[in-house]
C-alpha cells in the first residue's frame, strides 16, 4: 500500500534519512520507533511531499508519487497528523473536523452550498467524531478543549480525508501513559483495512498497537520486524537503557 | 466564517435606517455624499472577503474598481453596448482579471503579497494613462447610467442613484455573505487560519485563492461601473494605487474581517473627509492620527472596539430573551 525505495535525504552535512526502504501492506499497523532526532519527522515529511527527497522513491498504491505535490498526494489517499499540533485555532471541533471532510468529498470548493451542512460532510465528521471520541467537545472550539484532546483531534482531522494510509506522528506525545493507553485502544478499534503508520516514542505503548515494528537511528533502519522480534532483541533492550548509541 | 450576531445586525440596522432616512430627505449635496459612501463601501466589502477572511491584503482593489469603471466606459460609450450588458461585462472583466492576479500572488504571503498585487496596480494605471484608448491623462467623459425608465426610475436623478446604489450594496452583502458561508468560504478561512494543514489535506490552495479574489474582483468591478456611472467621468486616477491604500485604510479603521466595520468605516472615512476638508486642507493627517488612535487602541477598528464593549453583554440579553443559541438566517439587512 505505501513503500519507500533507498528514501535519501541531508540537510547540509547532517544525513538524517539515510537509504531508508519500507514496505507496508494494506492494513498493516507498523510502529517507528527511535529516539529523539532519529529521523521519524523528517521521514514522514518526505513521505508527505512536504519536503521533498535528495534520492529514493515514495509508492503508494502502487504509484510513483515521489513527484506529486502535498495536496495531490492526500486526496490519493496518503493523510497525516502532527507532533505539533496543527490545527485551526479559532474554530471548533466540529468545524476542524468539516473542513477535511469537505475536501475529501469535493464540497470545499463549493459556492453554493454550505460544506458542513451537507449530508455526506457531517456523517463523516460524525463517523470520525464517534471514532477518536470527540463527540463530548464537538462544538466546543479548539482554545477550550484541554491538550489530550487537541492531540485527539489531530489524529481525527486527519482521518476525516477518509485516507487509505494513515501517518501519525507521535498521536500521544505529552498526554500521560493512561491517556495513551486508551487512546490506542481507539486505534485499535478503527476499520481493520486502514494501513497506519505511527511515530511512537514509548515502546510500551508501541507494543499495543503493532502488526510491526521499525527502528530509526541516526536516519538508518536498524530494525525491522515483529513486534515478538522486537521484544527479545538486545538493540531494544538498549533502548530501555538509554544508550542508542551503541545500537 | 462569518457570523452574524445581535450587534451585527443592530449595527445594520443602523445603518439602513440612515441611509434610507438620508437618501429621502436629503438634498442634493447629500446623496452626492451617500452615493460616494455606497460605492465606497461595496468596495471595501469586496477588500473585507479577501483581507478579512482570507489574510490577501490586497493593493490592487483600486485599480480593479478602475478596472470596472474603464470597461464600463468602453463598453458602453465606445462599443455602443447597452449599458446593463456593459455593466455584466465589466462586472465579468474584473473578475477574470483579478482571478489571474489571485492565482499569480497565491504563492506569497504578507509583504510580498502586498507588494505583488501593488505591482500588479500599477502596471493597470500605467496602461491605462498611456493607451490611447483610454483616453490617457484626459479621461473619458460622456458616460451614461442605466436606463431604468422601463420600471418608471430616472437614474439621472441624485436621489434615484443613490437608492440604486443602495440596493446593490444590499446586493453585494449578502453575497458577500453567502460566499463567506459556503464551502468555499469555509476553506478560505481554513487556508487562513492553516495553510499548510490545508493542503495536507489535499486542498488545492491556489485555486481557493484565485477563486475568491475573483469574485472579491467582480463586487470591487460592480464598484467601478457604479462610480463611473456616477461620476459620468473617468480618468486614470483612479486606478492610483492611492485609492487602493484608501480602501484599505476604511477596512482597517472600520474592522478587518467583520463585513459589518467596513460598512461603518466607510460611512466615517467620507463624511469625516467632506466635513474637515471644508475646515483645514491637512484633512490626511487627521483623518493619520485617528487611523493610529484606533490601530494603537489594539482594538479590531471602530466596529470591533463597539464589539469588544457592547458585543458580549447584547449578545447575552439577546440569547436570555429568545433561548434560541444562533441565528441561522443567511440574508442580509443592508
Ligand atoms: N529543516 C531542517 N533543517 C535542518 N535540519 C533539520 C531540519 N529538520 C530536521 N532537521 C534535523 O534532522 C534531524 C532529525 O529530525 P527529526 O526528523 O525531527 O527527528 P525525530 O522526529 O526523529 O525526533 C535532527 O537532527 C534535526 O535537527
Ligand atoms: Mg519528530
Amino acid at each position: 500500500m505505501l513503500e519507500t525505495r533507498n528514501l535519501d535525504k541531508s540537510f547540509g552535512a547532517v544525513h538524517v534519512t539515510r537509504n531508508v526502504s519500507m514496505k507496508l501492506e494494506r492494513g498493516e499497523r507498523r510502529v517507528i520507533l527511535g529516539p529523539n532526532g532519529a529521523g521519524k519527522t523528517t521521514f514522514f515529511n518526505q513521505l508527505v511531499g512536504e519536503l521533498s527527497p535528495d534520492g529514493g522513491s515514495v509508492h503508494l498504491a502502487g504509484e510513483d508519487v515521489t513527484a506529486l505535490p502535498v495536496a495531490k498526494r492526500a486526496r490519493r489517499g496518503l493523510s497525516r497528523s502532527y507532533q505539533k499540533n496543527t490545527l485551526f485555532d479559532g474554530l471548533t471541533v466540529e468545524e476542524n473536523l468539516g473542513l477535511a471532510a469537505a475536501v475529501h468529498t469535493g464540497k470545499a470548493t463549493r459556492l453554493w452550498s454550505d460544506s458542513l451542512a451537507d449530508p455526506e460532510v457531517r456523517e463523516i465528521v460524525e463517523e470520525v467524531a464517534e471514532q477518536v471520541n470527540l463527540m463530548p467537545h464537538i462544538h466546543a472550539k479548539v482554545s477550550q478543549i484541554s491538550y489530550g484532546v487537541r492531540r485527539q483531534l489531530e489524529v481525527g482531522v486527519a482521518l476525516a480525508t477518509r485516507p487509505l494510509v494513515l501517518l501519525m506522528d507521535e498521536p500521544t506525545s505529552g498526554v500521560g501513559p493512561e491517556m495513551s493507553k486508551r487512546f490506542h485502544a481507539l486505534l485499535n478499534n478503527l476499520p481493520r483495512d486502514l494501513t497506519m503508520l505511527i511515530i511512537e516514542h514509548d515502546m510500551d505503548l508501541a507494543f499495543d498497537v503493532a502488526d510491526t515494528i521499525t527502528v530509526l537511528n541516526y536516519g538508518e533502519v536498524v530494525f525491522d520486524g515483529l513486534p515478538e522480534q522486537a521484544r527479545g532483541s538486545k538493540l531494544l533492550k538498549d533502548i530501555y537503557l538509554g544508550s542508542w548509541e551503541d545500537a | 466564517m462569518f457570523r452574524h450576531n445581535a450587534l451585527r445586525y443592530a449595527v445594520l440596522v443602523v445603518l439602513l435606517a440612515a441611509a434610507l432616512f438620508q437618501a429621502f430627505t436629503a438634498e442634493y449635496f447629500g446623496l452626492e455624499i451617500l452615493t460616494e459612501i455606497l460605492i465606497l463601501a461595496i468596495l471595501v466589502l469586496a477588500l473585507d472577503i479577501v483581507a478579512g477572511f482570507g489574510g490577501m491584503v490586497s493593493l490592487c482593489h483600486g485599480a480593479l474598481m478602475g478596472v470596472g469603471a474603464y470597461a464600463y466606459a468602453l463598453l458602453s460609450a465606445k462599443a455602443g453596448i447597452a449599458p446593463p450588458l456593459a455593466m455584466a461585462g465589466a462586472v465579468a472583466l474584473t473578475g477574470v482579471t483579478a482571478w489571474a492576479i489571485g492565482a499569480i500572488c497565491s504563492r506569497s504571503h504578507g509583504i510580498y503579497f502586498i507588494m505583488a498585487t501593488l505591482a500588479f496596480g500599477q502596471m493597470a494605471y500605467s496602461y491605462v494613462f498611456e493607451a490611447l484608448v483610454f483616453g490617457g491623462d484626459d479621461g473619458l467623459g460622456g458616460i451614461a447610467r442605466l436606463d431604468l425608465g422601463l420600471f418608471g426610475i430616472d437614474l439621472n436623478d441624485s436621489r434615484s442613484f443613490a437608492l440604486f446604489c443602495l440596493a446593490a450594496l444590499g446586493a453585494v452583502y449578502g453575497a458577500a455573505v453567502l460566499i463567506l458561508r459556503s464551502g468555499l468560504g469555509r476553506s478560505l478561512s481554513g487556508v487562513m487560519h492553516n495553510e499548510q494543514r490545508m493542503r495536507a489535506l489535499g486542498l488545492t490552495v491556489w485555486r481557493v485563492k484565485a477563486d475568491v479574489f475573483g469574485l472579491s474582483g467582480m463586487i470591487a468591478g460592480l464598484a467601478g461601473a457604479l462610480a463611473a456611472q456616477h461620476i459620468m467621468y473617468i480618468s486614470p486616477g483612479l486606478l492610483s494605487w492611492t485609492v487602493s491604500g484608501e480602501a484599505l485604510v476604511v477596512v482597517i479603521l472600520g474592522g478587518l474581517g467583520t463585513l459589518v466595520g467596513p460598512l461603518v468605516g466607510a460611512a466615517a472615512f467620507v463624511v469625516l473627509k467632506h466635513e474637515l476638508s471644508g475646515l483645514t486642507s491637512y484633512w490626511h493627517l487627521v483623518v493619520g492620527v485617528i487611523l493610529i488612535a484606533v490601530v494603537m487602541s489594539r482594538a479590531n477598528g471602530i466596529f470591533g472596539w463597539i464589539e469588544a464593549r457592547w458585543g458580549d453583554r447584547i449578545e447575552r440579553r439577546v440569547a436570555d430573551a429568545t433561548r434560541k443559541p444562533e441565528p441561522e438566517e443567511a440574508t442580509s439587512d443592508a
